[in-house]
């Protein structure tokens, strides 16, 4: 393309970049937001009780296994989800038996009230899944046009950041040089900087994400090379599952899980436990399995503990396999997902998903403020590319957000019988947004970008006071209740709120700083004209 | 239509740029696939047959990213077109040979 190798790359990157910039911006965003799917969704179902502190897991076993008995009597599976830090209710679900002609039954599943040992009925929402999943299933488009569209997006990602890496010359210099204010070097900076401190998660991300639809994009491939048991078997060896125990429709008593979890409690060091699943329920053949917090990267057979439900024995059951490449494989998708992540290593990876967004951001502002100077310059104003960009920057950049802010606004406005309430959340999130998108068409760049940045101030400080005013959950309850995860949330928007009211402060500050700049440079270029008009008249009386 | 054709200049930037978009789209999608087949062929009888496919198809991401690069770093448009076909054509005819070999020797 150019002279040199490192200046198409420039190019290069300058253009893959652009053409999905929002895209990728969108999908960066939902996602990080991903790493908090189930405090998001404990946040959007206030109905659910707070936190209980003094509880031993014994009693919480016991009230779920009376609600199970209650409520899902012929049911084969169950599951046992035990509060955690991030879900902090007690949730039961269990598995009907098929209908006729499916091959699985309909999962239920319901949070049970830990004082009263009933049912928790929250109000219908999408909550944090919805939200995270819209990352890689575009909400509107279907499945398979969505993972197109997604897979084309993150390959044009990995595109960017190896041609990103391809034409610094000075990587680690550049890291450390910074010039803030002004201008076009700035955030130019700004982007090198957000794209080299988090340079392996970037990778690591993209190209994970890429791994999840390995096997519709590169379908061609396994299906010149495999049959279709063949291929079925080969997703055996790459995703192993453990196999669990069958009915042998003997109906027969089973042991108390708490006292099943005695075996569990003796072969982990401490109180880990996080989820029960029970097979073959009430059946000569039954099973518990205990699992505790994923503590690795990598698959580890010690993570669950399996005990005959009859006997009360454990069962040694044999680790799954993995191929070499399986571990790569699964690891990838264990480092893109954050399950094994404790409390500080996920807000990690919040702040380093928030990096990638800032780096997009970043990245496309750039685009703007290189041709700005020159794009000023034309005669009939900018052209129409440049202004959709712009355009397109203070929708998304600002929009989004204020986007987000107006799923959870719609959550605790939404009339609670409301018809299709989880569709209007996520119908209301995107109408903020096309709105979001439209407004800057009206406006001078500088000034939609200003009243945008206020508008989301607004609206993410105005989140908790309507929080107070619509439910019982709001911050100074949890704070009171040492609810943490629920007060965390109510932090973090009044944190993202101050964050959008200073950059409006600190935009306007930088424009009026320009401004007076500029005036004052004109009237010194005035009182120089004049200068030298009466000089001329000086010089003409004398001739 | 007559007057549509003419318009279109093959020298243009406009036109180079469009061609080498889809050289690297479709051109680094086929050598992606030509690729994770070559080497599903070629590790085969060392690490399983499943391995050896999953292995290539793990690298084909890679290929496809060091292909769209390269096509927009040469010379010109027509040269990334015919190194891709001749880089597709490589890999295809090897994995066709060595699946007959180890047709032949199992």
């Amino acid at each position: 393309m150019k002279d040199n190798f490192r200046q198409s790359m420039k190019w290069f990157h300058t253009w893959v970049g652009l053409i999905v910039g929002w895209i990728l911006f969108f999908m960066f965003l939902t996602g990080t937001l991903g790493y908090f799917y189930q405090e998001i969704t404990r946040w959007m179902e206030p109905e659910r009780p707070f936190i209980e502190h003094n509880i031993s897991n014994e009693q919480l076993i016991n009230i779920a296994q009376t609600y199970l008995k209650k409520n899902a009597q012929d049911v084969d599976e169950w599951d046992i989800d035990l509060p955690t830090a991030r879900n902090q209710n007690l949730r039961v679900g269990w598995r009907h038996p098929p209908e006729a002609g499916k091959k699985r039954g309909r999962y239920e599943s319901s949070v049970v009230d830990i004082a009263t040992g009933e049912k928790v009925e929250s109000r219908a929402t999408g909550g944090g899944r919805l939200l995270y999943r819209m990352h890689y299933r575009l909400h509107y488009l279907s499945t398979k046009i969505s993972y197109w569209i997604v897979g084309f997006c993150s390959m044009l990602m990995l595109l960017a950041v190896i041609t990103g890496v391809v034409i610094h010359k000075k990587i680690f210099t550049d890291f450390f040089t910074f010039r803030a204010k002004k201008g076009l070097p700035g955030w130019l900076d700004i982007h090198n900087v957000l794209s080299v401190i988090a340079l392996p998660f970037h990778f690591m991300i993209t190209y994970s994400g890429l791994l999840f639809f390995l096997f519709t994009y590169m379908a061609l491939s396994t299906n010149l090379q495999t049959n279709e048991d063949e291929y079925r078997e080969m997703r055996k060896e790459i995703y192993p599952r453990t196999p669990h125990a069958q009915s042998t429709n003997q109906p027969a008593k089973m042991i108390d899980i708490s006292v099943l979890y005695q075996q569990a409690k003796n072969s982990w060091q401490a109180d880990e436990l996080s989820t029960i699943e029970v097979f073959a329920a009430n059946d000569s053949n039954a099973q518990v399995r205990f699992v505790r917090h994923e503590t690795d990267i990598t698959y580890n057979p010690n993570d669950e503990v399996l005990v005959n439900a009859i006997t009360g024995e454990m069962i040694t059951h044999t680790p799954r396999e993995y191929t070499a490449a399986g571990i790569i494989h699964n690891g990838f998708f264990s480092l893109h997902e954050g399950q094994f992540a404790g409390p500080i290593a996920r807000w990690i990876y919040f702040f380093t998903g928030l990096i990638g967004t800032a780096m997009i951001a970043s990245g496309l502002i750039l685009w703007t403020t290189k041709r700005k100077p020159q794009q000023m310059k034309k005669p009939n104003g900018p052209d129409f590319g440049y202004r959709l960009v712009e355009q397109l920057n203070i929708g998304t950049i600002v929009g989004l957000p204020i986007a987000i802010a107006m799923y959870f606004y719609a959550n605790r406005l939404l009339p609670i019988d409301m018809a299709d309430r989880v569709n209007w959340e996520a119908n209301v999130m995107f109408i903020s947004w096309a709105l979001l998108l439209v407004y800057p068409a009206f406006r001078p760049a500088n000034k939609a970008w200003h009243e945008q940045l206020q508008l989301a101030a607004l609206v993410y400080i105005a989140l908790p006071l309507v929080n107070i005013l619509t439910t019982d959950k709001h911050l100074i309850n949890s704070l009171l209740q040492q609810d943490w995860g629920l007060a965390a949330f109510d932090l973090t928007l009044l944190g993202v709120g101050c964050c959008f009211a200073f950059s409006a402060y600190k935009y306007k500050a930088l424009t009026v700083d320009k401004k007076t700049s500029r005036q004052r440079v004109k009237q010194d270029k005035s009182v120089g004209n004049e200068k030298l008009l009466q000089l001329q008249r000086v010089s003409k009386g004398n001739g | 239509m007559s007057y549509l054709l003419n318009n279109i200049n093959l020298s243009s930037p406009r036109w180079a740029v469009f061609s080498r978009s889809l050289a690297a789209i479709f051109g680094g999608y086929a050598l992606a696939t030509s690729s994770s087949l070559f080497i599903g062929q070629l590790l085969l009888n060392n690490v399983g047959k499943y391995q050896a496919i999953h292995i290539g198809l793990l690298f084909s991401f890679l290929v496809y990213a060091c292909a769209a690069m390269w096509v927009f770093s040469v010379s010109n448009a027509t040269k990334a077109w015919i190194c891709l076909i001749k880089a597709n054509v490589f890999f295809v005819v090897g994995a066709w040979l060595l699946m007959q070999f180890t047709r032949v020797s199992s």
